[in-house]
């Protein structure tokens, strides 16, 4: 780029501003994000211009094409919604025994020199992992799957838990002291909110953990019980694969499941911004 | 004044710490003797690490002494109580409360607030504000007041609480040198120097700036460290209302000078120079 043109033509920059302009808000930056994957979608399209009519490789408008018939038949929005359901119970789970356990565990060290070796051996050993102890306990439906969700969400949840109320100001508590604040109202009002931020923090991950682990449960429980009555959207990729080798639809599958997991995050956010408005 | 009953007395009191990968304990205070009479302003300095925090905390009822006893109005002080309202150098303000619910935290969920209804709460919040100026920044979260506003917000949650003695720990510490010197005359108005020293409300005020004990004090009391014990007991008999022009008096500067003297040693042997001095108990009054 050469200055003197530069200088001569831009006024801004002659009037000695460099840098970007503040005020001039990047208009294209939101749409910025989707333009790689859009190219890449076009070259697949392109690419799958060459294949035998009869491929069953997946590409671009037969992916489209399926998404449409599967939200129209109704097996989609409904494996969605099973699917959806089993997080959340697990999640709840997860989140009630994370918080029972992690806030006492974060107040007294004692607790946690006994827990923690506990949680931490266990940490290390995948949702996955315990599935055969799953079915074996709660059989091949909703409670097994139920299971693994809690168990998977469970350990970011205690561990940011504990983390938080660990790290909570002792200066905060000894302020509450001082104005002759009781206990119990120490603990709800200094000790939780003050730890909230590590909590939710504990309750995204946790949440993302459980969406990753309802797929993989379900791909399993459903094999276990020949596909016909778990449900879920984990399932409906294994009779997808299984069953009537669709790729397409596996596909559709997948993508549902990023773009689920990320509206997931996305609502999370927004409730801790709603939730903690002091950490805007 | 020795013929009032003092409202804080702290009698023998010791203290020893633990520190983390020592053998034996370190004596922090030993035999610490003080009295505060009602109404007083109090300030003790001393080099850092001199305890001077540790005896505000014991006070406070946030640490026990392991030896001596500490009384409130004659009364042995048992652990932390809002009559003996805190004021801490880093503002311990909630920071997911606004500016507003930081002042009435205490009549909301502490003691001070018992038997008063939601309105009365709210009316004595916006009297604290309106005390401090702060009025217009009552939906303010911590984080967007700066360092100043924060320690006027504390000290409203403080005096708000209405505490029979207020102990600050360094208040001013963590602020710039010009809103120090300000803050200081606004913390004499407020706490009410313009009335007689009987609606006064008693003040134990930590500093290691002896300026700032000098010009807020009625006495200041100087620690030596390594044990921390008092030194000397100074009687700052400066009129009140203090003004900034006291800071050009030249009784001021000799006050000054004289606690200098009184620390500097100690202070020097901190930061690891030389001459150490026998401590020597010295009472000016």
């Amino acid at each position: 780029m050469s200055a003197a043109v530069t200088r001569s033509s831009n006024p801004e920059v002659a009037a000695g501003r460099v840098g970007p302009v503040p005020a001039a808000r990047d208009r294209l930056a939101p749409w910025r994000a989707l333009a790689l994957p859009a190219l890449l979608l076009v070259l697949w399209q392109l690419w799958a211009l060459g294949l035998p009519a009869d491929t069953r490789a997946p590409y671009p408008s037969k992916v489209a094409s399926t998404l449409w018939a599967l939200t129209a038949s109704g097996d989609l929005p409904l494996a969605l919604v099973q699917s959806l359901g089993r997080v959340m119970a697990g999640f709840a789970c997860a989140l009630v025994i994370g918080l029972l356990l992690g806030v006492p565990m974060g107040a007294s060290a004692k607790l946690r020199d006994n827990l923690d070796p506990i949680i931490e051996s266990f940490r290390p050993i995948a949702p996955m992992a315990v599935l055969p102890i799953a079915i074996l306990w709660f059989g091949t439906g909703t409670p097994a799957a139920v299971f693994i969700v809690a168990y998977a969400a469970f350990f970011p949840l205690i561990v940011n838990t504990v983390h938080g109320v660990m790290n909570v100001p002792r200066r905060l508590l000894q302020a509450a002291h001082t104005m002759g604040v009781p206990r119990t109202r120490i603990l709800l009002h200094v000790l939780l909110p003050a730890s909230l931020p590590s909590v939710l923090l504990g309750a995204r991950l946790g949440m993302g953990m459980a969406w990753t682990a309802i797929i993989a449960a379900e791909l399993a429980v459903g094999a276990k019980s020949g596909g016909g009555t778990s449900g879920g959207i984990g399932q409906m990729m294994f009779v997808f694969y299984a069953y009537n080798v669709d790729l397409n639809a596996i596909v559709v599958c997948m993508g549902v499941v990023g773009l689920v997991a990320l509206a997931i995050d996305r609502l999370f956010r927004a409730a801790e911004r709603r939730l903690m408005p002091w950490k805007a | 004044m020795d013929h009032v009953t003092p409202k804080l007395r702290l009698q023998g009191v010791s203290k020893s710490f633990l520190a983390p990968r020592a053998k034996a304990p370190t004596l922090a205070v030993a035999d610490f003797n003080l009295d505060i009479h009602p109404g007083e302003f109090v300030c003790i300095v001393g080099p850092s690490g001199c305890g001077k925090s540790t005896v505000l905390n014991m006070v406070a009822g946030l640490d026990t002494p392991d030896a001596g006893a500490i009384e409130l109005d004659g009364r042995q002080v048992q652990g932390p109580g809002a009559e003996r309202g805190v004021m801490f150098q880093d503002y311990a303000l909630m920071p997911w409360q606004t500016v507003a619910q930081n002042v009435g935290f205490g009549l909301l969920h502490g003691t001070p607030g018992q038997g008063m209804s939601p309105a009365q709460r709210q009316a004595r919040v916006a009297e604290h504000l309106e005390l401090v100026g702060l009025t217009a920044a009552a939906n303010k979260y911590p984080h967007q007041l700066s360092g100043g506003m924060r320690q006027r917000v504390a000290l409203a949650r403080l005096l708000a609480n209405g505490p029979d003695v207020l102990l600050m720990d360094e208040p001013l510490g963590a602020l710039d040198a010009q809103t120090r010197l300000i803050l200081q005359v606004e913390l004499l108005r407020i706490w009410g120097e313009t009335r007689p020293q009987a609606e006064r409300r008693t003040a134990l005020f930590i500093t290691h700036d002896i300026e700032e004990a000098v010009f807020l004090g009625d006495r200041v009391v100087v620690m030596s460290s390594h044990p921390g014990r008092v030194r000397a007991d100074i009687a700052i008999d400066l009129p009140r209302p203090r003004r900034e022009a006291l800071r050009a008096d030249p009784r001021f500067g000799e006050f000054a000078e004289h606690i200098w003297s009184l620390i500097r040693d100690e202070a020097r042997q901190a930061i690891g120079g030389l001459t150490p001095t026998t401590p020597q108990e010295e009472t000016t009054a």
